[in-house]
């Protein structure tokens, strides 16, 4: 199909995906487990696929690939609760003592640039930020542990929608393409096909790009921390790679969360933290250059610039969420956008449906005529 | 024996079997191409496709009439009008060219409809189902060639 859309048109590509943003935004609690459940999905569907080329039924297959991914995370949660259940209590003071150890770290650091330079010492850094961090080590567990877990109970229902909703996704997919086909005119049908093809495939691109990039960063990574020596790394990996679905802000946090392990695993040796940063900040070049093209970035073909602006925008619009949510919709609202706008600026096509309309009032007036 | 009886085919199966682009199918194999096909009713004089648009499904004729003309001479460019369980755009099932010649409905007619990118799907999940529509297509298109090549000028899609 030709490819090569205006200004009008990218115009409204960018403003419906603001839109877009603005409002999911206000039903969070739907929209982040309808996209866990697509991630899930995405994730299923080769082993779905895999067992209808076995000869399984699409039923079966999805009955087998949604309950075993439900039965599995049952299974992960029976096994975890009693673990959980004993050292929840001991959660608030490991908690503590992590955020003990990277003040630590910070206040050494300032220390040593103290030593360094003296205008630093003469601002008195080195107090200020020990006497604010004490302030906020002593109160943050009270301060936010609480708030932590009441809004995790909150969410915990509409999360375990995701699985079921990622079942039924998988179970009729295809019905729920041929339902929303049926409404399309006549004249507007193959395209309709078309663009609901394109958009199943830029997703598709996405999600499984999301999934391969995600296991690519938590390998380097764990690889990288365990040279280093910190512990936990494959765990530590694994959470550093999906808190980066959301740009930037999941980076920092990734960042803070390995730097606040190292300082604590090695409190007399603040060149462990360093350490860990730097292959915090490889793993993060390693993903922008090598990973990320090789996955994301050919599922989108949106251009870097583009990219990066509308992460920006993302985040202006809807914060955080708007940060995670703006490469999916941006992607769909292209494909929407250009084939939108496609249909709507062929006049052939227009021509047709308004001579189809015609036709069928005729037909239905026609034992109405005297 | 229950488990051994034939199971009764569905009205929907037995018409899709009567359409020559199925008719080796199993029953089994129907109900997995019919998840597949879409439905639409033209009414008589509408177009269905253009010469010249980018092909992207097959349509198959459960009834009716389809006129295949030349573009805008359903009269004078008339090339063959098809009847139920004929074919035709098949050639938009094997590449994204563009359509030869324009089709419209001769009569309020009903037709099923394959797209492009879910038969490609089924060469990758249902191989076996997809060689054999794959089969009759190639049949279907050989008889369409000898009728070429026997009559000259009359040529379609």
């Amino acid at each position: 199909m030709n490819r090569g859309s205006g200004p009008v048109v990218w115009t409204g590509i960018i403003a419906s995906t603001c839109l877009l943003l603005f409002v999911f935004q206000k039903i969070l609690w739907l929209v982040v487990p309808f996209l866990l459940a697509l991630i899930i999905y995405y994730f299923l569907q080769p082993a779905t696929n895999r067992l209808v080329l076995h000869g399984v039924s699409h039923k079966t297959a999805a009955l087998v690939t949604g309950g075993s991914f439900i039965a599995l995370l049952l299974l992960c949660a029976v096994l975890l609760s009693p673990w959980v259940g004993a050292r929840i209590v001991g959660w608030e003071a490991s908690l503590t003592r992590y955020i003990e150890g990277g003040s630590r770290l910070l206040l050494g650091t300032m220390g040593a640039l103290e030593a360094q330079f003296s205008f630093l010492e003469r601002a008195s850094l080195s107090r200020n930020v020990s006497e604010q961090t004490a302030h906020f080590t002593e109160t943050f567990a009270q301060r936010h542990l609480g708030d932590f877990v009441v809004t995790l109970a909150a969410w915990l229902p509409a999360l375990l929608l995701a699985p079921f909703l990622a079942f039924f996704f998988l179970r009729d997919g295809r019905r729920f393409t041929r339902f929303i086909a049926r409404a399309v005119p006549n004249a507007f049908f193959e395209r309709t096909l078309y663009l609901m093809h394109e958009m199943d495939r830029a997703a598709r691109g996405y999600f499984q790009g999301l999934i391969s990039l995600t296991i690519l960063d938590t390998v380097a990574l764990a690889i990288g921390l365990w040279i280093v020596g910190i512990s936990s790394p494959l765990l530590l990996g694994l959470v550093c790679a999906v808190l980066a679905w959301v740009p930037y802000v999941g980076s920092i946090l990734g960042c803070l969360l390995v730097v606040l392990v190292a300082a604590t695993d090695f409190p007399l040796d603040p060149w462990m933290a360093y350490g860990a940063i730097i292959v915090f900040v490889l793993v993060r070049l390693l993903d922008d250059f090598v990973f990320m093209p090789l996955t994301i970035g050919r599922s989108l073909n949106m251009h870097p610039l583009l990219t990066v602006l509308m992460i920006f925008v993302g985040g202006a619009v809807a914060g955080v969420a708007g940060l995670m949510l703006v490469l999916p919709l941006l992607g769909i609202a292209m494909v929407v956008g250009e084939t939108i706008g496609m249909i709507v600026t062929d006049e052939r096509l227009q021509a047709r449906h308004a001579h189809s309309r015609r036709l069928r009032a005729r037909q239905a007036a026609a034992d109405l005529q005297s | 024996m229950f488990l051994f009886s034939r199971q009764e085919e569905f009205p929907r199966l037995k018409q899709l079997r009567a359409l020559s682009l199925f008719s080796t199918l199993s029953p089994r194999e129907l109900k997995t191409v019919d998840a597949l096909l879409h439905q639409r009713s033209f009414i008589k004089d509408e177009v269905i496709f253009d010469q010249g648009e980018e092909g992207q499904a097959l349509y198959i004729i459960e009834s009716g009439l389809v006129l295949i003309c030349r573009q805008g001479q359903p009269a004078a460019g008339r090339i063959a009008e098809l009847g139920p369980g004929r074919l035709f755009g098949e050639l938009a099932l094997l590449d994204n060219s563009p359509r030869v010649a324009q089709a419209r409905a001769a009569e309020n007619c009903t037709l099923a409809v394959l797209f492009r990118a879910d038969f490609l799907g089924l060469l990758q999940t249902h191989a076996l189902i997809a060689s054999k529509i794959s089969l009759q297509l190639a049949r279907h298109i050989g008889q369409r060639l000898r009728e070429t090549i026997t009559a000259p000028g009359s040529q379609s899609e």
